[in-house]
Parts: C-alpha cells; structure tokens; sequence
C-alpha cells in the first residue's frame, strides 16, 4: 500500500504491506534508529513516536494508520545542534545512563508537556509510568520533566 | 581538582538524548544477513535429531545450522565449569535453549522458517527446582561431567570457608537464631536485548556486540574456532543496560558459527522474550544459623547457601563461591563456616546480575541480625553499630583490611531518615548494610593516552559503556591528570583491535582497575610534555593544557610548537605523545586467592506503611547512602545508586520469575512486573559518602552495586518493625504481606 506522512517535518511516501509496523519502518527501511525496540507488546514505552502530537507505541501502531499524519521521531525533535527543551531538560539533570530508554522517554514527556502543561508531580508520574527505565530510578527523569514542565 | 569531581556533563548524553547512539542491535555492514535461533520448547530431554529440510526450503533462507554442521568446533562456554554448547548438542536442559539457528535475507524471513524447524525430542522428566535436583539421585542434567559429590550429582560446584569451630561455638551459644530465607530468580531485563553482529574474512573473525567483557569473548570465540587471538576483534558499542546479563559468551559463539557457515556477515538481536530466557539471577534458599553469647556478642555463624543456577553454569560456580564467602557478613564473628552450592535444574541459566551473590545472602544476614536485636530487646542500630567490623580489619580471614567506616556510614543513614524520632501511627522503620568485596579478583587492566599536538588527546580504554557513565569518567581522570580540559578528550571504549586488555566491565571495577591504568598513562603523557618544557622552556612547574596552547606560569605557546622545538621536525612530522599504563589489583593471598581491591558498601534504611487490607507496602521514605570513597562524577555516581536501589525495590517488592516444572510462566514484561515512576518511594535520598580512602583514582572506590545490596532487609525489617511480622520470603507482594499479617487462627488439636 502507499503511505503519505509527514516525517520529522518532511513529506515522506512510503510503499508498505498492510501490516507493517511503523517501527520496523523507520529502524530498518529509513534508518531512523534512534527509535528503540525492546517488550515489542505496548508495555515499555521505548519505542515511543508522536503521532499528530499525540504520544504512540510504534511497535503495535501500523504505519497506514500514520496515513495523512504527521510523525514525529527522537532524530525529528531536535533543530541541527539545537537540542529542544526536553532533550536539554535531560541533559540538565543527567537522567540518562544507557541510553536506551531515553528516546521513547523523551518522547513521552515532550507529549505529557503538550497534554498536561500545567501537571503537578503525580500526574508527572502517571503519565510517565507507562515509560521503562530500568537504569536510573527515575529520580533524575522525573527532575528533569518537572523541569520541562515548569519552563 | 578542576575537572574531577564535578558532575561533568556525559560525553555520550547527546547522542542518547538525539537518537544518534548506535547499539549492537542497531548495527548495520554491507552483504548482511539476518539470524533467527530455533529453540527447545521442552525443558529436558534427548535430542535425536533437527529436521531442517522444510526450512531450508522456505523464502530467503541462505542455511539452517545445527550442532552437526560444526564438528571441528569446541562448543562449550562457561566460567570454570565449561558446559554449555552454543547449540545443543545431544541433550536440551531448559525451554528456550536453542537448538538450530537460521539465516535468511530479512529477519522476518528467518523468524518464518525458524517456525518450520522441527527438532526431534525425547523428554526425560524434568528437574523443575534445585530442591528437586538435589533430591534426584539418578537423573542427572549433565551426566557426562563428574560432580565433585558423587552422592550429589547435580552439584555443578560447591565452595566452602570455614574458621574457627563454629559447632562448639554455637553448642555453648545462649541463643541460637535459625531461619531459612529464600530469594527469587529474577531476570535483568536489560532494555536492549542480546545483539550480535559477526563478520568472518581474510582479517579474522569481526564481532560487533553489546557485551561486558569484549576480551573475554574474544579468548571464547579463539579457542572454539580454533582461530588465534589476533585475528579475532570484539567491539562493543553503546550497550542498552546489562547488569551482569552480558558477561562472557551469550549468542557470540552461535553468531559467529552461523556466520562462518552463511559464508557473509550475520545479525542475530533476540526478542525481550528470549532475554527472559538466556540469563537470570539465582534463586537462593540460605538457611543460617547465629549463635549468641550471653554478654549479647555474636559467637558463630553457620551458614547454607543453595543457589539453583538453572541448565548451565554460566558465572554460577563463582556465585556460589563468592556468596558463601559474603555470607560470613560484616560483623564480628570468631567462628565462621558457610557452604555455597551451585545447583543444577531444568531452568534458564543464572549467571552473574549486579550485586553478584550477594543481595540474597545480605537479605538473610540482614534480616538476621535484625532477628536477633528484637529478640534481645535491643535497638537494631545499636546492637548492629556495636558488632560491625571496624575500619582496619580484614573481612575474613587474611583478607584485605576493610576500607570503611561501617558503623559510622550506617549511622549517617540512620540519622538522615531520622532513626529514634517517633514513628508516624501506622508505619515501620527499618535498615541494613551490605558489604561486597569489590573489584572480581586479581586482573590486569591497562589503557593508552595519546596527546596530539594539537592538544586534543585520546584515551584507549577498554570498558563498555553499559550506562554507568565510564566514558566520561575515564575522560575526567585523564583530564585531571594532563590539566586540560574535559572537551578536549576523545574517549574510545572496548575494541579489542584498538583498546588495550581489561578483564571486563564488571564487578565495580572498572574505576579503580581501567581508571586507574588511565590515571597512569596519562600521567606518562604528562611527564613527556614536562620534560619538553623543561627543555625548551626550562620550566614546566604547574604546566596545564589550554585548548591547543600550553600554559605554564606566564607563558603560554602554542603546544604544537613545544613538541617541534624539543623533537627538532616539523609540523606534520611530529607525531603525538602517548603512553600505555596499567594495573593490576593488590597482590597477597585472601580467602579467595587474591585480596579483596576495596569493599563495596551500601546502606538502605526504610520507612514503610503497610495496608492492613490488601498487604500492599508503600515505602514512604528511603535513605540509601554509598561509600565511594570520591566521586570522580557525582551525578553519575548517585545515578548509580539511585538506579540500583530502585533495581532493589523490584526484587524486594514486585519481581519473581515463576517457574512451573521448570518452564518460565511469566516471561513477558505484561506478568513480570520491573518498577516503574510509580513504585517509587514517596521521599527518597540518595548520600554519597566519601572519605578518599578507596585504591583507585583520586580515593575512589568501584560504585555501582552497592545501593542494591540492603534494601530487600531494609524494607522486610520495616515491615517487622510496622507490624510485628518477620517474612523471610520475596518478594513482599501484597498477597504474601496480606496472608503473614492475618491473625493466627487457634489450632485445633
Ligand atoms: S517496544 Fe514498543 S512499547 Fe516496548
Ligand atoms: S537509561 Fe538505561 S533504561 Fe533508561
């Protein structure tokens, strides 16, 4: 089937099978690595893309559902060097380690500011409690979404 | 200091936080194939052949392999006991050891036709539990290995120490505490699973893998093809978190096999369901008796340690060993015997996962002495600050002296979550230490410091970047060292064709045995620029790197210009400094055949509210405090504990992997629960204690471990202090809390 989307800022035309995924699209098609596998079943929050602004697994969404829409990837969100806020948040406070979780991480917090501009630190937590991280602890990625958020 | 210490930014953050760190899994070479592994959906039997015909058949397939295609092969991996086939051979021993591997064009490709594979199996019963196994005199898991106790066949190892006589100790004693703990297998769940890419050609066999120990693969890899060290390269890129999960061989062997048999370059990166089946941490049944002398001293200790390492032995006969030498604690105790037993059952291997053996002999020690104090109607701060080891004295035996304040430590956890400040209605309090010998034992490590003219520098060191931040930790001592700045370093981490030996990414050593060998090589580098200063300017006193200048006193020149002048060529022909450095841990004997490079300590103290209705445990505060001597990298080192206490909350509270005649039900991230933002405590500190009193770089000690190491005693010891009821059981799910909180029913005779 044929796809149109918006990648990252650029009309993109994707030739797909009805049941391809848009995370084995952008890893293995488009090089967009960036975007991380890890439970592959909704659960972990890694693969994590902004799908018209909204925050989507992209291990479980197809990507004719991204059909006319406009998708957002880690490598979309950052202007050249220009890291953008969230991306600087996490800089700030140190809240990476590995590395591998931080993609689908900032994508959640870049959705939960979009969603929930004024959250107060439960709804921090709530929202994020869909996102794995089994390096840090949380601490400093929770600091550093209270940042994003109060910015 | 100027640039240790400080909480330098990481130098790989902005490639995480862009998208642009490349892992094994996201690894890409021309004429690359994909790999999918066929895996046994029985936990124990004969297998009498593979049926390949079907599969090979199928779209894209490029070969199918099974152990009969490597006859010239030696198969076997594992830590002083080499059991394990990268393929099975003649027997399976658990559900999900593979059986066959498939190479194909597309990874779906090679999913599809590993479905077609049809292994031929003849089921023997299955040992479902080291109590089982241990039970069964005539089935044995690996019948072609002699056990060291004939009477026990499916012993893998056992290790023993013992001093003093701890059975008169403990006949004369005026208390005896016995108890018998139990700790889960849980599984790491490393966010990247196992990824390997392997490229066979006239230069040798090329290895790109997210692993822990690159030159420990590489001697693997070497000797089971038969191939000189040399013509063997193991790199290892951004790794997505290991734990322990991605030491020595995992899927190299079978990667490069499958390989050298497609005759191209071949990706295997297993799904997270087959993580859950590769590696775990041991379940553990300790049963440990104390015995008390009447003035309240601890007079004995003797204790069982059974660890069920699953089909393999992996790092299990080291676990064993190092578990029974840490389950002597760290207290003082005249008469010592502890027995560690590595077991064998039809299970997923168990390995090493941070904190080594030790988290579950400190959840028994831990949950002990607490035991003990509330037995005696003393405070179990007190009484565990009366009998900790003081600085000075050897862990055990003949070890190296214990480089820590414990009761000091202790004592600053307590104080921070306000030990002996009346308790909220409703909640308990509780604490424990942990102490691990750190560093794994002898080994060498060394690393190269290169300082081009320009005044850039380089630093060759072979530690993977698990997450724990070693590249700009080794980029911090190195500018330290030279007096330049920390932007000016490039740091290259494990790539054995390029970065000088070490032993491997684990057991908090890489600080003090890496940094170390860094902390050398730079100094090297810098008594080479000294002495040109001094010969050229006749002054190098205080002498620092500026950017591409160097800077000494008043003077300040070009760098380029100083190594001109004291070589004599010109610009282009001038070549760079650099120097190779190394070390080694400290030599002398200990129990353990190489003394002890520092003690890892962690400290955990909780505070915790129990739902008399559900069981549900919320810890409303914690205080976990970690000795590291000094914190090259403050922020990373408190990442480090954070990140392990919290790791620590999941097997305490959530994680268990379910095993039911020995097949794992529970293995997807949906049954298996790991925390999340929302099991955090409601107030939680994390204290960094430094006193400079650790062997590597600047005082420092190994980090990284520690804050997991109390925090299941912790936490269980709150719960006691909370309710009045001991559980010596993990995790403390609700239904386990709810049930030993119900009130006793009144036996009917
Ligand atoms: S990989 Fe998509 S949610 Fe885990
Ligand atoms: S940083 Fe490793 S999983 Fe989050």
């Amino acid at each position: 089937m044929h796809v149109d989307l918006v990648l990252n800022g650029e009309l993109t035309a994707i030739e797909c099978a009805d049941n391809e995924l848009i995370l084995d699209v952008v890893r293995e098609r488009l090089g967009l690595t960036g975007t991380k596998r890890s439970c592959d079943m909704e659960v972990c929050g890694s693969c994590t893309v902004l799908l018209d602004g909204l925050a989507a697994s992209a291990c479980t969404t197809l990507v004719a559902e991204a059909d006319g829409k406009e998708l957002v990837t880690i490598e979309g969100l950052s202007d050249g060097d220009e890291l953008n806020p969230v991306q600087q948040a996490f800089v700030d406070h140190a809240a990476v380690q590995c590395g591998f979780c931080t993609p689908g991480m900032i994508m959640s917090v870049q959705a939960l500011a979009m969603d929930h501009p004024d959250a107060d630190d439960e709804t921090i937590s709530e929202y994020l409690s869909g996102t794995i991280c089994r390096c840090t602890g949380y601490v400093k990625i929770l600091e550093a979404a209270r940042q994003v958020i109060s910015e | 200091m100027r640039v240790a210490g400080r909480s330098e930014v990481r130098l790989d953050i902005v490639d995480k936080v862009t998208g642009a760190a490349r892992y094994a899994s996201d690894a890409v070479v021309p004429g690359m194939a994909h790999a999918a592994l066929v895996r046994s959906t029985v936990g124990h039997g004969v297998l009498r052949g593979v049926d390949t015909a079907v599969a090979l058949a199928a779209p894209g397939v490029h070969c199918v392999v099974t152990m009969a295609d490597f006859p010239d092969v030696d198969p076997f991996y594992g830590e002083w006991v080499r059991d394990q086939p990268f393929l099975a051979r003649d027997r399976v021993r658990f559900i999900g050891e593979p059986v066959a591997g498939v190479v194909a064009d597309t990874e779906e490709h090679a999913h599809a036709a590993a479905a077609l594979v049809v292994p031929d199996i003849e089921p023997l019963p299955v040992l479902g539990s080291a109590v089982e196994s241990l039970a069964a005199a005539d089935l044995v898991i690996h019948p072609d290995r002699a056990s060291e106790d004939p009477e026990l066949p499916n012993v893998c190892y056992r290790s023993s120490f013992e001093y003093g006589d701890v059975d008169a100790a403990l006949a004369e004693a005026t208390y005896v505490h016995d108890a018998t703990y139990t700790f889960p297998a849980v599984y790491h769940y490393a966010m990247e699973p196992h990824a390997v890419l392997a490229t066979w050609s006239s230069d040798g066999l090329d290895v790109i893998s997210g692993t822990q120990q690159p030159f420990k693969v590489r001697a693997d890899l070497a000797r089971i093809f038969n191939v000189p060290l040399g013509q063997v390269r193991v790199r290892a890129p951004y790794v997505g978190g290991a734990y322990g999960s991605k030491g020595q061989s995992k899927y190299e062997p079978v990667t490069a096999a499958m390989a050298r048999a497609a005759g191209r370059p071949v990706r295997l990166v297993i799904s997270i369901g087959d993580a859950f089946h590769t590696v775990s941490r041991h379940h553990a049944t300790i049963r440990m008796r104390t015995g008390i002398g009447p003035d309240g001293g601890i007079v004995g200790r003797d204790t069982v340690i059974t660890y069920d390492t699953g089909a393999y032995a992996d790092k299990g006969p080291r676990v064993a060993r190092k578990g029974a030498y840490r389950a002597a604690g760290p207290y003082r105790i005249p008469n010592i015997r502890s027995v560690g037993l590595s077991v064998y059952s039809n299970r997923v291997p168990a390995g090493a996962f941070r904190g080594f053996s030790t988290p579950q002999v400190v959840w028994a020690g831990e949950s002990a002495i607490d035991e003990i104090a509330r037995h005696l109607g003393v405070d179990p701060l007190g009484y565990r600050r009366q009998h900790l080891k003081r600085r000075g004295e050897p862990f055990l035996g003949d070890d190296s002296p214990l480089d820590a304040d414990l009761a000091e430590g202790l004592g600053v956890t307590a104080e921070a979550l306000g030990w002996g400040s009346s308790v909220p209605t409703g909640r308990g309090r509780g604490l424990a230490v942990g102490v691990k010998d750190g560093g794994g034992g002898a080994a060498r490590s060394e690393a190269e410091v290169r300082l081009h003219p320009d005044g850039s520098v380089e630093v060759l060191a072979a530690t993977s970047e698990l997450g724990q931040g070693a590249k700009t930790v080794m980029g911090q001592i190195a500018a330290e060292v030279l007096g330049c700045q920390l932007a000016d370093v490039q740091v290259r981490l494990s790539d054995t064709a390029v970065t000088p030996f070490d032993r491997g990414t684990n057991a908090s050593r890489s600080t003090i045995g890496v940094g170390a060998a860094v902390e050398r090589a730079a100094e090297g580098v810098r008594r080479q620029v000294c002495q040109a200063a001094e010969e050229v300017l006749g002054i190098s006193e205080g002498l620092i790197l500026d950017g591409s200048d160097i800077v000494v006193g008043e003077h300040r020149q070009p760098l380029m210009e100083l190594v001109c002048a004291s070589r004599k060529l010109p610009p282009e022909e001038i070549g760079a400094y650099s120097a190779t450095g190394f070390s080694g841990n400290p030599t002398g004997s200990g129990p353990l055949g190489a003394a002890a490079a520092f003690y890892e300590v962690g400290y955990s103290a909780a505070e915790v509210e129990v739902d008399p209705e559900t069981g549900q445990v919320r810890i409303s505060r914690f205080v976990s405090a970690a000795d590291v001597g000094f914190a090259i990298n403050p922020a990373a080192c408190e990442g480090q504990d954070e990140g392990a206490t919290v790791m620590g909350i999941g097997h305490t509270l959530l994680e268990e992997l379910e095993f039911v005649d020995g097949e794992l039900v529970n293995g997807t991230l949906v049954d298996y629960r790991v925390p999340r933002t929302t099991d955090l405590p409601d107030d939680f500190r994390s204290i960094l204690i430094q006193n400079r009193d650790g062997p590597g770089p600047f005082g420092s000690k190994g980090a990284g471990e520690g804050g997991l190491l109390a925090v299941a005693p912790a936490i269980a010891n709150a719960i006691a202090d909370a309710t009045g009821v001991r559980i010596r059981e993990l995790p403390l799910t609700p239904e386990r809390v709810w049930r030993a909180i119900q009130p006793v029913e009144p036996q009917e005779s």
